[in-house]
């Protein structure tokens, strides 16, 4: 069983760190190299954690488990202004990056307001292609319940967190975490840091139960191996932007443009066979400099070879 | 700062309250209130925001704030009151330049070429500026979609009423009998 650890140190000797993971058969999935810190998640043998724990210490860093790694979650707040952001909406997408995951914030264009509230179709889609999505909503029970709507169409899972316990929306979330609402100021307090440990942990939960049900009909290749593919590709290799291969439960976001690599993307062979057969590849919605790869299922595959 | 909160929804309530006491503390105008009263009813929607200050707004004059002392050619400013320090300094670079105001301790300048007549009126604070940063401090407390606002200032006494779509007769006639409560309420409050 691998396990999933991030290393949070300083660069120094940090190659003998890349040696040992390489060593022990395991993986790295992202590396954040600022100035003279590094951060790299990893993912590795249970049985080897110890090896890495050492030298870990030996060069003086810490490592420790993340359970969201090799996740993309989105944090959804009614909209962008300043009477929904950035508390707590950005406390919460930095306990998702503590838990190991790449978190994205953003906001409804019109998702302000109680009878007035909307989500385009163009926004479900973008969400949709995340892993998980967390919505934060308001302090007023009423106007939490009108806002089901926003939530009905996405298609991953939900996870709702806001004020008051509200009623009839366990049908579109796959948690409600309530008790954290509309703020003004940073969630510095005890009570509150428990509450965001709580919301990691639900998002935690959640996304278990899908790596679950992947680990009962497998993707053909995971996602992490076609990491490694995918980063010897110079375009990729010489991206600039931040995390340019970004890891999915079931698929990667590849921050270079679909259109100018479709043949690269299509006719890259995986375990003798092409990409495109094995995966979905589209341009993402959020921005058509990224290309989506979802991975299908091992069933998904026999019953395309069984169909031609 | 009193607040009283009118809302069947209790966690709402009790959120809003420190929301709007938070976002009053961020501008600073907490010690210029003396007491809010919000009424909160989302099932309407319907958010009427008031508050009682201290005293009206007024013009406040650099002489409101610091002592004068001339010696020739310059001019000794003594700051009194902390609070309008951002203020006095930032007029005297306005009217005389950087060069010529020389900041020697936290509260004493010496301003070269300047008479003390033309310092001593020098407006420093409007009273609208005031009103402008409350209403303003309302609306980044009040629910963003509620958008249809209108706000009633008399004297000492700022209330705002806000609902979503229509601002319908009823609506409006209960954020004027709020606000008609606190100027009841404010009359028996002497100014400070």
């Amino acid at each position: 069983m691998f396990e999933v650890m991030m290393y949070d140190g300083g660069v120094y000797r940090s190659a003998e760190l890349f040696e040992a993971i390489e060593d022990i058969g395991g993986t790295v999935l992202h590396m954040n190299r600022s100035a003279q810190m590094l951060m790299v998640t990893m993912s590795i043998p249970e049985e080897d954690r110890p090896v890495i724990e050492r030298i870990s210490k030996e060069i003086g860093g810490d490592i420790r488990s993340v359970p969201l790694a090799g996740t993309e979650i989105a944090v959804i707040g009614c909209t962008l202004g300043r009477h929904h952001m950035p508390h707590p909406v950005c406390d919460i997408a930095e306990i998702m990056r503590q838990g190991g995951a790449i978190s994205v914030v953003m906001g409804l264009a019109r998702g302000r307001g109680k009878k007035t509230s909307q989500i385009s179709k163009r926004e479900i889609e973008i969400i949709d292609e995340y892993d998980a999505a967390v919505f934060m909503f308001g302090n007023f029970k009423d106007c939490i319940e009108e806002k089901k709507a926003l939530l009905e169409d996405i298609h991953v899972p939900v996870i709702l967190v806001c004020g008051p316990e509200p009623d009839g929306m366990e049908d579109c979330c796959e948690a409600i975490i309530s008790g954290v609402g509309r703020k003004a100021e940073r969630m510095k307090a005890s009570e509150e840091r428990a509450k965001l440990a709580e919301i990691s942990d639900a998002v935690n939960e959640v996304l278990m139960r899908k790596k679950k049900m992947l680990e009962e009909d497998p993707l053909f290749i995971h996602p992490a191996e076609l990491k490694l593919l995918l980063e010897n590709y110079e375009p990729i290799d010489m991206c600039l932007r931040p995390a340019p291969i970004v890891l999915h439960l079931d698929g990667l976001r590849v921050k270079i443009p679909y259109r100018e690599h479709k043949d690269y993307f299509d006719n890259l062979v995986v375990y003798g066979r092409k990409l495109s057969e094995v995966a979905d590849i589209v341009e993402s919605k959020l921005e058509d400099s990224s290309t989506l790869i979802k991975i299908r299922t091992m069933s998904q595959i026999e019953d395309m070879d069984r169909s031609e | 700062m009193q607040i009283d909160v009118v809302c069947d929804d209790r966690y709402g309530g009790e959120a809003y309250a420190k929301l709007f006491e938070n976002i009053i503390g961020d501008i600073g105008k907490s010690f210029m209130i003396v007491k809010a009263r919000l009424v909160l009813k989302p099932e309407v929607p319907l958010f009427v925001f008031s508050v009682i200050l201290k005293n009206a707004p007024g013009c406040k004059v650099m002489s409101d704030a610091a002592s004068f002392r001339q010696e020739g050619d310059e001019l000794y400013v003594s700051i009194s009151n902390e609070r309008y320090a951002p203020d006095v300094l930032s007029n005297l670079w306005k009217a005389y330049g950087r060069p010529n105001v020389d900041q020697q301790t936290r509260f004493d300048l010496v301003v070269r070429g300047a008479k003390q007549e033309d310092v001593e009126s020098m407006v420093i604070s409007t009273g609208e500026e005031a009103i402008e940063e409350i209403l303003g401090a309302f609306w980044r407390a009040l629910p963003e979609g509620i958008r249809v606002r209108e706000s009633m200032i008399d004297g000492k006494v700022i209330t705002i009423v806000a609902t979503e779509e229509i601002m319908v007769k009823e609506l409006r006639d209960q954020g004027m009998q709020v606000h008609a409560d606190m100027i009841k309420e404010g009359e028996v409050i002497p100014d400070v």
